[in-house]
């Protein structure tokens, strides 16, 4: 190991100590919200609970599993978001390396076609009329069709294949290799850590989009986690401005509104812990070196 | 990103001769019917669900009654006056100072925070310490904006907020602050909000960009004596120059995005209005709870006019580095 | 062409696939939109021979005898009718014994959005329930898709039993007919709103008198005195929304009304004028009061800074010395309860409203109520037995739809069994309080057509049979105080909102913005002199916005509304 400089080292040491503190700051709220999901209701609302719970419970997890769409929820989240990921960045993808090649005919009208529409857009009624008249109402694809291309990850992407070597792209077809070729055979397999990154935003977008089913689904089968929960919420949190409640059901329902803190930091545990847990798995791919090798000067 | 490996600029040959030249357009075309056809399906699924509705745009122009539907032309058309009856909102020239104000502090923090996170990051040896790190720092954005402000505003309270206890133990101040309601503090704790929220998830792209760089040009600077600051300034910085340019351009056009939920949550005490209040907030109150569709439509339009001129324009700065987005 | 490889072709086409078949699943079911409407089954010709609930003819369709189907809607952010009937208690009795079946659309969080696409594409539901003045619900009314139900009223015994005809007259549309059947209509007060003093430090400060303005300025210090900065002395609920606030300026010129400063009147009746309420000598007043109370630090530092769990937290572990608000016996109960289980002897108890020295306390009120109680469900075009839907309603304000609702299904294994002969629930042996309590909050979400006339009797006939220390904290409050500390405000409340597209409905936006900033800058303003400063040039920019015109309007349909009333 080289010895490292003074400098150097001090500079170490403020890193390190920087990080350390970001992160503490960072996981607080998280670890917070999964203290007072596991702290009764009742005495979460008498504040005070940091770092430990206070008064120990499970109950706010059972109300949120009793909840029997939940499982089937869960199915729809995990499906929606592997097959959207999956489709939406292999499409766009595709699109993004077209699109890199200076000889493609219309290039420039393309390129300023798709930006156009980053800014300049319908709105709601006529998208979502479009939709509607395509039939994808209460269907599990509009899912994932109207997200298929990312214009904002197709731009990323084409920055990326465009930094690619062309010696790369020279030697596939020189060995016989077509465009298509090219693409599945080299430039996919070395674009690792841009397919980790923009796959990883991709299925974030749709685990946590609640946006959509509001106004296309109908159907609890196809009902998303997100949509669930809320409605779980919903109705266990209580409108204090109902009139006529007095006796013992002001007390129940009393209750219930006590429960709210505690239950909601149970569903947002529920709801982002899967998605939380899937960075890990794709850091590998932000691997150094991965282009090594790849081209023998 | 690996443009340090090879001084060849892409693609500068062509495969085929027969692509350029005096060929007819037509048979160009069928020669690279291959290419065309990875960008065909791709044109047909942006035009079906973005061009097609775009017809919305023009209810900006028109006093558009929802349950007219897709028939907007049953609609009486009344030129610019949704765009006049924004421009003479009261309190316009605050919003838009706001907005500015608010956009450019977000830029100069929040942009450059996330590289220089991707850059600590990248001096971390230890790999189980970065790795942990950067899940975690990765978390907040995963958090609602409803708790976060809930917990900031927690600490910023004048009632047993950690802050003011601090700052009171420590001497500096005699009596709690009332961050949370003075004009002068809002947009610090704005931007430092926002900045601590975002700063992980935004590095993972300069992570990525940082992770394509080949070792052996670390291991030569080693070897001459460079020390870590100098290679992070001419090794790691230049080569993810194209990626922080792009999106730097990208940044450019979401200029008049201000803000929405961040600032409604934070900006509780309706007295903050005269620093607090952004376009998409006014918009909001005004337009989308009154459901009045034409004028926030109409706002959007301006938006997207004002954000597609600054887009062109970073764009064509930007292309004398060469990165360009075309 | 090149070919293309073929693992990648496999990759691609088993997602395809996927997708594909989970497609396919959904497209059996396939339906066209937002509201699906159900037809009713055997819809028969309108039927009036069947035995009606009472003697008057003609008698309309009996609720319940033939089956029914609609679908219902709740135009709320944090309200669905439930998915499955089975899961409320109330609408598994109408499934099971009344042949009903409603299919509940719901907005899962994102009702204004999902109107907008309703409204577009013409997929309404059948029914609607939503706040009575909701601006969608004018859309609506103005593209003629609601049916109006006075060919019905006459048809149906409950309603107009229940439902003062001059309420009625105040419900109706522009032209004239009858769109919106109202829920909690009352005919006795309803407010909850008061102050709330905590009983251990009231009493270790050897419990001095709580009548005027003075008093409690003068507890207020003592209390910062004695305990520093544990204690908070004063704590107002919902600050943003003028309402904890709002009770202090109530009680600085008799009959003043909080609702001033509130967003739907945001004016000041003085004889038959309404006139500003940037102008007016009272408000003045009490925002100096409250900015005095805030310099001195006897008043919550971030009453407009901090979520309403804080207040709740501070209510619950007892430190807050008064707590003020416009419904404040949810909290007060619960506080009472928490600091009971420590100490017996604590508690919190509520005064009667604070008045300035020398004004009546009598007249002095707290909150208001209105006798249209709170929301409306409306029947729009899309439904196909609109007569039967609000049959449906009907049946549901009457005896024995609220028996249910409150009591759940009658017999002799339940709550209660049979009407007696004024109409009340017979209640039985098995009458289990815990149940009942569970009942009516799982009902919650669905009562929609609440008549508290009614119900409030039901449940005194069953309370007046209970032992009075088993009556709860919010009962006897609300008997003792909130209730008689509060006035029919129902002419203020109702057909005072413009509408929301066009130019009387931008200067309610406006100034309704202006005002909830001044009312943050006069509350914590230096001095006396600036709360004046502040108000000027409000009143100033307000004439600008046109503020006239909106008071103007609105003095002109209040005035309406109390010839109405018979006031």
């Amino acid at each position: 190991m080289k010895r490292l400089g003074y400098s150097d080292r001090m500079m170490i040491i403020c890193i390190y100590t920087f990080l350390t503190i970001l992160s503490i700051t960072c996981i607080y709220p998280f670890w917070n919200a999964l203290v007072v999901s596991f702290n009764e209701g009742l005495d979460t609302a008498k504040g005070g609970i940091t770092i430990w719970p206070r008064a120990f419970t499970t109950a706010n997890y059972e109300i949120v599993f009793s909840d029997k769409n939940l499982l089937n929820a869960f199915f729809i989240s995990i499906s929606r978001t592997i097959v959207g990921t999956i489709s939406a960045v292999f499409a766009t993808a595709l699109l993004a390396y077209g699109l890199t090649k200076p000889y493609l005919i219309g290039r420039k009208f393309y390129v300023l076609f798709f930006i156009f529409t980053m800014y300049f857009g319908g709105g709601l009624v006529p998208t979502f009329l479009l939709v509607k008249s395509l039939g994808l109402m209460n269907n599990f694809l509009v899912f994932i069709i109207p997200s298929l291309i990312s214009v904002w990850n197709m731009i990323i992407f084409r920055a990326f294949f465009k930094s690619l070597p062309a010696g790369l792209e020279e030697s596939a077809q020189i060995d016989g290799c077509g465009n298509w070729g090219t693409f599945f055979k080299i430039v996919l397999p070395l674009s690792g850590p841009i397919i980790a990154t923009l796959g990883l935003f991709t299925a974030v977008a749709h685990w946590n989009d609640w946006f959509m089913p509001t106004i296309y689904i109908f159907r609890e089968d196809l009902m998303p986690v997100q949509t669930v929960l809320r409605r779980l919420l919903n109705a266990n949190l209580v409108a204090d401005q109902m009139a006529g409640f007095d006796g013992k059901t002001a007390e129940l329902m009393a209750k219930k509104a006590l429960t709210s803190k505690a239950l909601i930091n149970a569903t947002i545990m529920v709801v982002t812990l899967p998605i939380v847990l899937v960075y890990p798995f794709v850091q590998k791919y932000f691997v150094k070196g991965v282009m090594v090798g790849s081209l023998k000067e | 990103m690996t443009q340090a490996m090879t001084k060849q600029p892409y693609s500068a040959t062509p495969p085929d001769p027969g692509l350029v030249g005096k060929k007819s357009w037509l048979s160009r075309l069928f020669k690279q019917l291959d290419i065309q056809l990875m960008v065909w399906p791709g044109l047909l699924l942006i035009f079906v669900f973005s061009y097609i509705p775009m017809y919305g745009v023009l209810t900006a122009f028109m006093d558009y009654n929802v349950f007219t539907g897709a028939r907007i032309f049953e609609n009486p058309w009344v030129g610019f006056k949704h765009f006049e009856a924004f421009f003479n909102a009261p309190d316009f020239d605050t919003l838009l100072r706001n907005t500015l104000i608010i956009s450019v502090l977000k830029f100069v923090i929040g942009f450059p925070a996330p590289i220089i996170l991707a850059l600590l990051l990248n001096e971390v040896r230890h790999m189980a310490f970065k790795r942990v790190v950067q899940t975690i720092t990765y978390l907040p954005h995963f958090m609602s904006w409803v708790i976060v402000g809930g917990l900031v505003m927690s600490l910023l309270s004048t009632e047993n907020g950690s802050i003011n206890i601090l700052l009171q133990k420590l001497r500096l101040i005699n009596e709690p602050v009332h961050f949370l309601s003075m004009h002068e503090y809002f947009w610090s704790i704005l931007i430092t909000t926002n900045v601590w929220k975002e700063i992980g998830f935004n590095s993972i792209v300069y992570l990525a960009a940082i992770a394509a760089i080949d070792p052996h040009l670390y291991e030569a600077a080693d070897i001459d004596g460079a020390s870590k600051f100098k290679q992070i300034y001419l090794i790691t910085i230049p080569t993810i120059m194209p990626v922080i340019i792009i999106f730097m351009i990208l940044a450019m056009g979401s200029f008049l995005n201000a803000g929405f939920e961040d600032i409604l949550i934070l900006a509780q005490d309706p007295g903050l209005r005269p620093v607090s209040d952004v376009i998409d907030t006014y918009v909001y109150r005004v337009g989308l709870q009154n459901q009045k569709y034409s004028y926030a439509v109409a706002v959007g339009l301006f938006k997207a006019l004002v954000s597609i001129t600054l887009l062109t324009t970073a764009n064509y700065l930007a292309r004398r580095s060469g990165n360009s987005l075309w | 062409m090149k070919k293309l490889k073929k693992p990648a072709l496999l990759i691609l086409s088993s997602v395809l696939l996927l997708s594909v078949i989970l497609a396919g699943c959904s497209k059996k079911e396939n339906s066209t939109g937002g509201a699906s409407s159900s037809p009713s089954s055997s819809a028969s010709a309108s039927p009036d021979s069947s035995p009606s609930a009472s003697e008057e003819a003609p008698a309309g369709w009996v609720f319940g005898s033939e089956p029914l189907a609609f679908s219902a809607y709740a135009h709320y952010g944090w309200l669905d009718f439930p998915a499955d009937m089975a899961q409320v208690p109330f609408w598994k009795y109408l499934k099971e014994h009344k042949q009903t079946n409603i299919t509940a659309i719901q907005a899962k969080g994102n009702h204004a959005q999902l109107m907008t696409t309703m409204m577009a594409s013409g997929d309404l539901p059948d029914l609607i329930y939503t706040d009575r003045y909701h601006p969608d619900l004018n859309r609506l009314y103005e593209a003629g898709q609601l049916v109006a139900f006075d060919d019905y009223l006459d048809k149906y015994p409950n309603l107009k039993k229940y439902f003062d005809k001059k309420y009625l007259d105040i419900l109706r549309a522009p032209d004239g007919k009858l769109y919106k059947f109202p829920n909690w209509y009352t005919d006795h007060p309803t407010s909850t709103a008061g102050y709330v003093v905590n009983k251990k430090i009231y009493e270790e400060l050897g419990s001095p008198p709580l009548v005027t303005m003075d008093d409690l300025y003068n507890y207020l210090v003592a209390v910062k005195a004695k305990y520093g900065e544990d204690i908070i002395p004063f704590e107002p609920d919902r600050t943003q929304d003028a309402q904890g606030i709002g009770l202090i300026y109530a009680g600085f010129k008799e009959g003043a009304l909080y609702q001033s400063l509130g967003a739907m009147l945001l004016a000041v009746p003085e004889g038959d004028k309404l006139t500003s309420i940037f102008t007016d000598p009272a408000f003045r007043e009490s925002q100096k009061f409250v900015s005095k109370l805030y310099r001195e630090k006897l008043i919550s530092q971030d009453m407009f800074t901090q979520d309403r769990g804080k207040v709740q937290e501070k209510i619950l572990t007892g430190r807050v010395a008064i707590y003020a608000g416009s419904g404040v016996t949810t909290w007060g109960m619960q506080g009472d309860m928490e600091l009971k289980k420590k100490d017996p002897n604590a508690g919190y108890f509520m005064v009667w409203p604070f008045a300035k020295a020398g004004l009546d306390p009598k007249k002095i009120y707290a909150g208001g109520y209105d006798a249209l109680g709170w929301n409306v469900s409306v029947i729009t075009k899309a439904a196909k037995d609109p007569e039967k839907i609000f049959a449906f309603l009907d049946w549901i304000t009457g005896p024995e739809g609220m028996s249910v609702q409150f009591f759940g299904a009658p017999g002799p294994d339940g709550n209660w069994d049979g009407l007696d002969e004024n109409g009340y629930p017979n209640f039985t042996a098995n009458y289990d309080a815990v149940e009942v309590a569970d009942i009516q909050a799982t009902n919650d979400p669905v009562m929609i057509a609440g008549n508290s006339s009614y119900i409030d009797k039901a449940k005194a006939k069953y309370e007046d049979t209970q032992p009075l220390e088993n009556q709860n904290w919010a009962a006897r409050w609300q008997r003792d105080i909130t209730w008689p500390s509060s006035n029919d405000i129902t002419g203020f409340r109702n057909n005072l909102e413009p509408p929301a597209d066009g130019e009387l409905g931008d200067i309610r936006q406006n100034t309704l913005d202006l005002f909830l900033q001044i009312l943050s800058e006069t509350a914590t303003a230096k001095s006396d002199a600036d709360v004046d400063r502040i108000l000027d040039a409000a009143e100033d920019k307000a004439q600008k916005l046109g503020y006239q015109k909106l008071i103007d309007w609105r003095t002109e349909r209040w005035l309406e509304n109390k010839k109405i009333l018979g006031d």
